[in-house]
């Protein structure tokens, strides 16, 4: 068993390398006479090429260098948590309220009181004390078959679960976070009962298993499998704008529309949202890029690719989102949403839905 | 004196087998030391029945698929001429390059109810969708055939390495006693194979069990969604590392029961003569039904999807931003991981072969972090990265990085190296320690020579398992490292598949040429 020696000789080489190779990215390190370059770090769950010459425009006005983490918001969360005191994150940057609601719950965020920021966000897109803001929003709605329904047919959550969509319905598994968060709304608007039976009775309006993502639920109705579908609008917007015919006949043989809870109720809103981390280095740093993205030029990078629907008035609409039906929110805090998560996915499960 | 030489060439293994088992057990510590709570209640209430269930139907169906598309293709390639005999010999394993996740969304394309299939057959029947009956690839069936059509490789890599060193003189004496073709393969050559294939298996179930991408996307309730689902949908990761356990409990339970079986069944070769036979020329029918049985195979498990893959990429006219970097930290990424995991295999399947107890217990250990998801082993990472108080980023976030890798695919080294060393008669060992060539001289002049064709196995699959690794290195790799798999998984999640197709296919074409190199080499040993 002499040979050990050279498993350790091995290992040290391999700790060598890595030290050689880590951090690729940051080659140009400032001397010692200038001063340092500031530094913004953002945990995002997005992950869209747009962003990144969004965050390059930013690099280049701000003359500051930005580390991105790109990952789930669960593992961003987990992540914050290992690293306490130690995380460099300044911002995080979420696809949905939930998220944010939880970085807020485990004590990782701080709040930004900035008048700036509260005039140009409408006051249900943020959180009450500025832990975090919208930046853009997406809406979970309807698409369906306009051969087989009219849209007066369609106009709230709960004709789902009645007895005429029997077979009807596709929809992806109960788990993703969209589905999770209209299910939050539907609990704090009647109760966990209520909404139980509702999505036992929506289980039973399937036409196949929970499967695929949204896309594939709108092209599942335009093949003839189903004929509703809960979608986001721009995955819908996506097919409808998309450069390829095929997905635009798809887009084309289905209509989409935002259903309300109830009449009046308004309709569920869901949003992309930043927050200021408590080990964010600095505050003014941090608030001039969320305000960046509030500005037109952010929103316009924002939402270009995703299709979302940009969050201040007058920001440009990205291509082809005018075809989304006009409509009014929901008042429900979107703070429910996270307070409600895991509730829903119980809730899911014990009505089937996978 | 054996007292003496155990203790103390137990030091290095050890220490590797804490290196491995560490992260797997800190998930698994602060999964079970978490208190129950509401979240797990419901989970021990309504779904884990549920989810075990889904699971071991996947794995039987899995493991009936590879066996039966592994088996009786790596005997008649060993020893049957037929057209393309010499092309399906490394073809065969192509499919492996396919990470498990790739392979659901080339096939879910393929064959859902708006892909190219099922369209043509409504175009051409005039049905509507609801009319008429499809294979469902959104099932627990379908999740078993993703898997089983990625995974094979591993079975039909150890079969015909079985197959093709089975001493002569054994088949011959079965053929002289008059058994028929079949039953030279049924009773003697099988039987032979038998503890081998079952290694392959188990390597290919455990990896199997892992997976998670493969069922998130086909919507089939293994517990390796659950897990997730316990970390994502109810924000409770402790409540996730302990359902990991459930899992680790079904690997062990695999490992040990193939262990058994090996070691009641298990053949020590005492004849060399190991040359490969002649092979015997298929009469014509047969042939051709086998060159059209492996097209289709190969037809399957890897053209269609990769083809598929290409057509999309080309018909959205998809474009890659910055795919040399990625390609960069992929391949920088799996030469590390594939180093650090080939030595700790080697120390592994080397030092412990003096000890059984040493052995077995860093192959259950190795094997429980080959059976964890990635993810788990990342919450692990994570659960032992707060206790050092630093960040994840630079130096740190590779070496954790690295680790997992180490403690995630030890085992797909070990299983190959371990194999090759069973093959070799235990009088050589003795041979050479009778000469006096011990320790680091035996290593280099006896052991090193020896092992060669099954290290080289073992560092490939390691390469090309850990191009294809992706919750782990989503969770751990540093700013600026994001991979190919990452941005796939990036494109997938957003449901742009024909963007998420360039790096796919590029994950398929880095892992191509270790694959097609192991597939050499392996021939050669066969031939030599």
């Amino acid at each position: 068993m002499t040979f050990k020696p050279h498993y350790i000789a091995g290992l040290s080489l391999l700790v060598g390398a890595v030290a050689a190779c880590s951090n690729p990215a940051n080659t140009s390190e400032p001397s010692a006479t200038e001063a340092p370059q500031p530094v913004l770090t953002i945990y995002s769950s997005r992950h869209y090429d747009s962003d990144k010459e969004l965050f390059a425009m930013f690099e280049e006005q701000s003359g500051a260098r930005l580390d991105v983490r790109e990952s789930g918001a669960s593992q961003l969360l987990e992540t914050m948590k290992a690293e306490g005191d130690q995380s460099p994150a300044d911002i995080v940057i979420a696809a949905d309220a939930g998220s944010l609601w939880r970085f807020k719950d485990a004590g990782l965020t701080q709040s930004l009181a900035s008048d700036a920021l509260q005039n140009a966000v409408p006051a249900n897109y943020r959180e009450s004390d500025g832990h975090w803001y919208g930046v853009a929003r997406r809406m979970r709605g309807i698409a369906y078959d306009p051969t087989r329904w009219s849209a007066d047919q369609l106009s709230n959550w709960q004709v789902l679960a009645e007895e005429d969509k029997s077979g009807e319905i596709c929809v992806r598994s109960s788990s993703n976070i969209y589905n999770l968060s209209l299910m939050g709304e539907i609990i704090h608007r009647y109760g966990s009962e209520a909404a139980q039976s509702w999505a036992t009775a929506v289980v039973g309006n399937m036409a196949r298993n929970p499967q695929g993502g949204d896309t594939d639920q709108i092209r599942a109705i335009a093949a003839g499998e189903c004929s509703i579908a809960i979608v986001n609008h721009y995955y819908w917007i996506r097919l409808a704008a998309s450069e390829n015919e095929g997905d635009n006949e798809v887009a084309a043989s289905t209509a989409f529309l935002l259903p309300e809870f109830e009449a009046g109720s308004g309709s569920h809103v869901n949003i992309t949202g930043a927050a200021v981390m408590a080990t964010a280095d600095s505050l003014e740093l941090a608030e001039s890029f969320i305000s960046f993205l509030l500005t037109e030029t952010g929103q316009d990078y924002i939402t270009r690719d995703t299709k979302e629907l940009p969050l201040i008035d007058g920001a440009p609409l990205p291509e082809g989102v005018d075809k989304v039906p006009a409509f009014t929110a929901s008042d429900t805090s979107l703070d429910i949403y996270g307070e409600n998560q895991a509730e829903a996915q119980r809730l899911f499960d014990l009505a089937g839905w996978n | 004196m054996p007292r003496l030489s155990l203790s103390l060439s137990s030091i290095p293994p050890a220490l590797i087998i804490v290196l491995v088992g560490l992260p797997v057990c800190a998930a698994l510590y602060t999964g079970v030391m978490a208190g129950d709570g509401a979240t797990w209640d419901h989970i021990l209430e309504n779904r884990l029945v549920p989810y075990t269930l889904t699971t071991l139907s996947v794995l039987v169906l899995s493991a009936i698929i590879m066996l039966g598309l592994a088996v009786p293709t790596a005997w008649l390639i060993s020893r049957y001429d037929f057209p393309g005999r010499s092309v399906f010999e490394w073809a065969m394993i192509l499919p492996l390059a396919m990470p498990g996740y790739v392979m659901a969304y080339a096939w879910a394309d393929l064959a859902g109810v708006a892909g190219p299939l099922q369209s043509a057959l409504r175009d051409l029947t005039g049905l509507s969708a609801r009319d008429y009956w499809f294979p469902n690839l959104f099932s627990a069936p379908g999740l078993s055939f993703v898997l089983a059509s990625t995974l094979f490789p591993y079975v039909y890599i150890t079969a015909r390495a079985a197959f093709s060193l089975q001493s002569l003189a054994t088949l011959e004496a079965a053929r002289s006693l008059g058994a028929n073709a079949f039953h030279v393969f049924a009773r003697v050559a099988l039987p032979a194979a038998a503890p081998a294939i079952l290694g392959g298996l188990c390597l290919a179930l455990m990896e199997a069990a892992a997976d998670y991408g493969a069922a998130d996307f086909l919507g089939v309730q293994t517990l390796g969604v659950g897990i997730i689902r316990s970390w994502t949908s109810f924000g409770e990761p402790n409540t996730a590392a302990r359902l990991a356990l459930a899992l680790i409990l079904i690997a062990g339970t695999f490992l040990v029961a193939a262990r058994t079986f090996q070691g009641r069944r298990g053949t020590q070769q005492t004849s060399s003569r190991w040359r490969t036979p002649n092979r015997t020329k298929l009469p014509r029918g047969m042939a051709i039904g086998m060159t059209l049985l492996c097209s289709w195979i190969l037809l399957v498990c890897f053209i269609a999807p990769v083809s598929r893959l290409a057509w999309l990429a080309i018909d959205h006219g998809a474009q890659g931003a910055d795919l040399g970097a990625l390609v960069r930290s992929t391949l920088i990424l799996g030469a590390l991981g594939a180093t650090a995991a080939f030595l700790a295999s080697m120390v592994f399947a080397l030092a412990t072969k003096r000890s059984e107890t040493l052995r077995m217990g860093a192959r259950i250990i190795a094997a429980a972090g080959y059976a964890a998801p990635g993810a788990v082993l990342g919450l692990g990472a994570l659960f032992i990265l707060r206790e050092t108080g630093q960040a994840l980023s630079g130096v740190i976030a590779i070496s954790f990085l690295i680790w997992i890798y180490v403690s995630r695919f030890t085992s797909a080294g070990v299983e190959p190296l371990q194999a090759t060393l069973d093959r070799l008669p235990k009088n050589i060992d003795h041979a050479s320690r009778s000469l006096g060539t011990v320790g680091l001289r035996q290593f280099w002049r006896v052991d090193l020579p020896l092992i060669t064709p099954g290290a080289l196995a073992a560092a490939l699959i390691l390469f090309v398992e850990i191009l294809k690794e992706l919750p782990a290195t989503l969770m751990l790799r540093p700013f600026g490292w994001d991979t190919l798999a990452v941005r796939a998984h990036a494109y997938a999640t957003d449901e742009r598949l024909a963007q998420a197709t360039l790096p796919s296919l590029l994950i398929v074409c880095a892992g191509l040429g270790p694959v097609l190199l192991l597939s050499w080499r392996l021939s050669r040993t066969e031939r030599s």
